[in-house]
């Protein structure tokens, strides 16, 4: 293959992966609210186009009609640099997380993943800590209290959070012995799955998944009841889809981590048994994918709407006397594991 | 003094008087329909019925002399089941009539059902139909079936207007109220009736559905029409007054006023003629201008005149406040002598109960207070003579239309070069000003007149101007004006931009080079108070409700400059 | 007996309750619960909600068959309006009650729908109606006259029903 072919590859799986991406993360709010509704007992949104499947499009019309507004004491270059910050590093991240094994076609192998990178799960740990930057900094630059403080606790719950999840991570790299997405997911063939094999990081990785894409119930960046939207107070029009955007690309980025990290990737188990043509294991391998990324996406989105917000200290007390010890734990129960079964 | 025991109390009585008059003295309220303190003991709707101690049966309070020793119960089993007896027994043919009864809030029926009676009949009968609507007079609204046959009313005319113009007719159950055939009752006191009637049997048509009488706010204040100067109360809604009520003051009017005073002195004050804001004429046309501008017009011209040629007219209706710093301002800062006032007589209003020929309020009080020539001065007769000769070229008049008053004004006032007046609606004499001040009515300002008797008594504000504000300035307030805000519709009625005319005056002086420095009618009352002997150490506490009678030999009060 | 107040603090949660995880289970059951029960939202505009005669929706005045209102402004609505939104002048006529609203105001900004003039009306002549549907794009608008106000008698017996039987 001569760099042509490679630039034109990726740049057409970059393409797809962003297009998809952003469909998939209009939709999620469709689903988002529709999931709201129906837990509540409720029909949600159902005007705009059949059972209001354009809703999100409505959405976006509405927020590029509206009118920008950016707060008289706001530095204004960082304020709208933040939001592209936090766009940039969702999107980013996508990268290096694989949806399905390697395919043949037109003649090329193409493995499914943007960047088949040596380091991927670092790669991954490093950005999203860079997501840090784009809330603490909107946070600063809006120049409004509650602006600030919203902006201040994300920082302070993303580096507290930070921590078990790089550990429970530690975990699921001990037993792949490797730092390449791809190698992990091949680690957890069968059933094999870490989410079996170390229950405790899986836990602690979800949780910590949880507070770095501030949902429910870690939100305190956002808390309206208190902060009126924090970080993100002093937003609107574009900017504010900006965030808006990102966080729910967050949402499907932490949902694919933990898909490729705990969940056994695209594999489904067994299913070489059945002797499958390979085109059609191909596409049963990235519907697993997507199933499972659905199901962690659903799982994430119902938890928002049954579980109350935590206080800032709880939050903390979680964090560093809670979580931080089990993922310790997961690492000793890991290593215990392979010193005994050798795996 | 003899006393007797009511309710376990012990109550002082003079001799003669009776059980409810001895009660009444102390604070003690035996319930009566027919009885009236002013007028004659009938003893006929039997509400008042006591037990006392050693008589064989319950005894009428109104008509049982007080004698030593005797011991009332007002609270005794004995008298709530009589009282109880004496309701249901009235209210048998009585209609159900309150929600379109005007005396409803104000009603005796209607407290007695409430405190004396259990509220059940055991009447299933159909009820009496009389006739419901019969003008008495043109002013007098008669409802057969409402009425308890007390009699108040025929001894009302009888015995306190002197005129026997009411009289029952029929017997038992159709006995109603009626006047001689042909002749209404037309006695100019015809209205008091409808105070004193208990009930809503009769009604001011005037007043007529006009609003509830719990919608209104009532002020204390003075009636306009003569100068006997009764006490009424002013009740307004939406900023409008809609009735006036004679208030009991012993040594002027008792419970009474006169139908002239109580219907024609209030509506000037709603009406669509109220001068509403300073206005010049310019090319023979008034037009309504800022009150600086006026303010800047009005000395410019005045002081191209000598103080020679301008003359002051004060005025009968303004108060003694408005005229003493009318005469200041003439004396002290123009320093003109030519000073006086035009009394008001209608030869034909007097009578010998309360209306005297003096129909202006306050003649006492202008004269008290310096609006009067000075020794070189000229009266009034004599400014009417130098106008003529083109002596005085500029006239200044407080309130009062003098042309309608006095036509021969009419002509001569043509020749003079400047007319300011302050007046509260357009009339003869404000077509013909070339400068117009609006002035509060007595319905809007603090202020105080003085009776033909000599008696002080004050007015208050009853509705608000641009210049006031009911909340700010302490007035009466009804619920819609407690509890509604600025943009609720009720709150929108007309406000005047009017001042207080002392006022507009104070404000003028200020423009002279002798500031007079007055925030409040109490202010210039005070300073009344200190430099004209009549007035000798009153303030307004002091003038009160009810009035305080001057003790001063009338000789020409002077006011030291 | 003195009885003790009974007290809620976190000592007295259960080691399960503590350890949180069942109880997040348990509330994500309720909610996904929720999710699979039948919904039973009326989409407003197409599907209208009908009340029953205990409905309190917007105050009106009855219209007698004859085209005459009941009310005789007594102004007790008015009176007893909690939110100062009722304004009523009264006038005379010739009529057998002698006096009728010449004025019935009613400020739809200011009602609360608390039906106390429904309550306090001696003559039955105002009523809390079914009609809850109430949009003005002005405030002059929202003050209902008697044009609006009225409304026959037959359209409101369900109402009257309603009040004849428990008032
Ligand atoms: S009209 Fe009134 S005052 Fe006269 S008798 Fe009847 S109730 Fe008494
Ligand atoms: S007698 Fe005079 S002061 Fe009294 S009510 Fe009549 S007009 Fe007024
Ligand atoms: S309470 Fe009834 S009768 Fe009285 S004004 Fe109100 S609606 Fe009319
Ligand atoms: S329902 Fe209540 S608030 Fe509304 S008009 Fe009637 S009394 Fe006033």
């Amino acid at each position: 293959m001569g760099i042509g072919e490679i630039i034109i590859i990726s740049a057409v799986k970059i393409l797809v992966i962003v297009g998809l991406l952003l469909l998939m993360v209009s939709y999620l709010t469709y689903f988002e609210r529709k999931i709201s509704a129906w837990a509540q007992n409720r029909i949600g949104p159902n005007r705009v186009g059949w059972k209001g499947l354009l809703q999100p499009f409505a959405d976006v019309f509405k927020l590029l009609l509206k009118e920008d507004i950016v707060p008289e004491r706001a530095n204004k270059m960082i304020h709208t640099i933040a939001p592209i910050i936090a766009l940039f590093v969702a999107f980013s991240t996508f990268a290096v997380i694989p949806f399905g094994p390697d395919v043949h076609l037109f003649g090329y192998d193409i493995q499914l993943v943007v960047a088949d990178v040596n380091i991927g799960i670092l790669f991954v740990l490093a950005l999203t800590s860079l997501g840090v930057y784009s809330l603490t900094l909107a946070g600063w630059s809006s120049g409004s209290k509650y602006s600030l403080l919203g902006g201040i606790r994300s920082s302070a719950q993303m580096i507290s959070y930070e921590i078990s999840m790089g550990f429970s991570v530690g975990g699921v790299l001990l037993l792949a012995e490797s730092l390449r997405p791809i190698a992990i997911v091949d680690s957890q063939a069968g059933w094999m799955w870490n989410a079996v094999v170390q229950p405790i990081g899986f836990i602690t990785f979800t949780v910590a998944a949880f507070a770095e894409t501030s949902r429910l119930p870690f939100d305190l960046p956002e808390a309206e009841p208190e902060l009126v939207g924090g970080f993100h107070t002093e937003y609107s029009s574009m900017k504010f889809a900006g965030f808006f955007l990102a966080e729910y690309a967050n949402m499907i980025i932490a949902s694919a981590l933990i898909v490729t990290l705990y969940l056994g990737g695209w594999q489904i188990p067994y299913i070489e048994l059945l002797e499958l043509p390979s085109w059609l294991l191909v596409i049963l391998q990235i519907g697993a994918f997507i199933f499972k990324l659905f199901a962690l996406l659903f799982f994430f989105i119902w938890v928002r709407w049954s579980i109350p917000r935590f206080r800032y200290d709880q939050l903390m007390n979680l964090g560093w006397k809670v979580m931080f010890p089990l993922s310790l734990i997961n690492i000793i129960w890991v290593a215990l594991l392979i010193m005994i079964f050798g795996l | 003094m003899p006393t007797i025991i009511i309710d376990e109390q012990e109550v002082e009585f003079q001799p003669g008087e009776t059980i409810i008059q001895a009660a009444r003295h102390h604070g003690i309220e035996i319930p009566h329909f027919c009885w009236h303190p002013e007028l004659s003991v009938p003893g006929n709707c039997r509400i008042c019925l006591v037990e006392v101690d050693k008589m064989p049966k319950l005894v009428i309070a109104c008509s049982t002399i007080a004698s030593e020793g005797m011991v009332v119960h007002t609270k005794s089993e004995k008298t709530i089941d009589a009282q109880n007896a004496v309701m249901e027994f009235i209210l048998i043919n009585h209609p159900l009539d309150c929600p379109i009864c005007d005396e409803a809030g104000e009603c005796k029926l209607q407290d007695y059902a409430y405190n004396y009676s259990v509220g059940e009949s055991r009447f299933i009968e159909e009820k009496n139909r009389k006739q419901k609507h019969v003008e008495l007079g043109p002013r007098v609204m008669f409802d057969g079936e409402r009425c308890i046959s007390c009699s108040r009313c025929i001894r009302f005319c009888d015995e306190i207007a002197k005129k026997p113009e009411l009289t029952f007719v029929q017997r038992g159950d159709r006995v109603t109220i009626t006047t001689y055939p042909g002749q209404p009752m037309v006695n100019p006191y015809s209205m008091n009736t409808i105070d004193i009637c208990p009930v809503g049997a009769l009604t001011n048509i005037d007043f007529r559905f006009k609003a509830r009488v719990w919608d209104m706010s009532s002020t204390k204040s003075i009636c306009t029409g003569c100068s006997r100067g009764c006490n009424i109360d002013i009740w307004v809604r939406n900023n409008e007054i809609l009735r006036l009520t004679p208030r009991y003051n012993e040594q002027v009017n008792s419970y009474w006023m006169c139908d002239d005073g109580r219907l024609n002195t209030f509506k000037y004050v709603n009406a669509d003629d109220r001068v509403d804001s300073p206005q010049i004429r310019g090319e023979g046309q008034l037009r309504k201008v800022e009150w600086e501008e006026a303010f800047d017009e009005t000395v410019s011209r005045i002081k191209s005149f000598s103080k020679d040629e301008i003359a002051f007219v004060g005025s009968a209706h303004a108060t003694c406040e408005d005229n003493y710093i009318f005469a200041k301002f003439a004396r002290s800062v123009i320093g003109c002598g030519n000073i006086d006032f035009v009394q008001h007589i209608d030869p034909e209003f007097g009578d010998d109960i309360l209306r005297v020929n003096d129909v202006a309020p306050n003649a006492m009080g202008a004269k008290l207070t310096g609006v009067s020539p000075s020794k070189s001065g000229l009266d009034i007769d004599g400014i009417k003579k130098a106008i003529r000769e083109g002596k005085v070229k500029a006239l200044y008049i407080l309130e009062d239309d003098i042309i309608t008053e006095d036509p021969q004004f009419e002509n001569i006032i043509t020749k003079l070069d400047l007319l300011v007046v302050h007046s509260t609606n357009h009339n003869k004499t404000t077509a013909l000003a070339d400068i117009i001040f609006p002035a509060s009515a007595y319905a809007e300002k603090n202020g105080t007149f003085v009776n033909i008797n000599k008696i002080v008594q004050r007015i208050r504000p009853a509705i608000t101007t641009v210049d006031t504000d009911r909340a700010l300035d302490g007035m009466e307030m009804s619920r819609l004006d407690k509890f509604g805000t600025e943009f609720d519709r009720w709150a929108t009625g007309v406000k005047v931009d009017a001042k207080a005319s002392w006022k507009i005056l104070v404000s003028l002086s200020g423009l002279f080079d002798h500031k007079m420095k007055f925030n409040m009618a109490e202010e210039v009352f005070a300073d009344m108070a200190k430099n004209i002997d009549a007035f000798k150490g009153l303030n307004y506490d002091d003038v009160g409700d009810s009035g305080v009678k001057l003790n001063y030999q009338f000789i020409e009060q002077k006011v030291k400059a | 007996m003195e009885k003790k107040a009974a007290k809620i603090r976190k000592k007295d949660l259960t080691f399960l309750q503590k350890i949180y995880i069942p109880e997040i289970m348990k509330g994500l059951a309720l909610t996904f619960r929720n999710m699979i029960r039948p919904k039973f939202t009326f989409e407003y505009p197409e599907e209208k909600f009908i009340p029953s005669g205990s409905y309190r929706g917007r105050p009106v005045l009855v219209e007698e068959k004859n085209g005459e209102e009941r009310c005789v402004a007594c102004g007790l609505c008015s009176r007893v309006c909690p939110a100062l939104a009722i304004d009523v002048q009264a006038a005379e006529t010739e009529r057998e009650k002698e006096r009728y609203p010449e004025k019935f105001e009613i400020d739809m900004l200011r009602c609360i729908f608390c039906g106390f003039c429904e309550e306090v009306c001696p003559e039955e002549a105002i009523v809390m109606s079914k009609d809850y549907e109430l949009a003005f794009s002005s405030r002059e608008e929202a003050i209902y006259g008697k044009d609006k106000l009225l409304v026959p008698v037959d359209q409101l017996q369900d109402r009257i029903d309603f009040l004849r039987q428990y008032k």
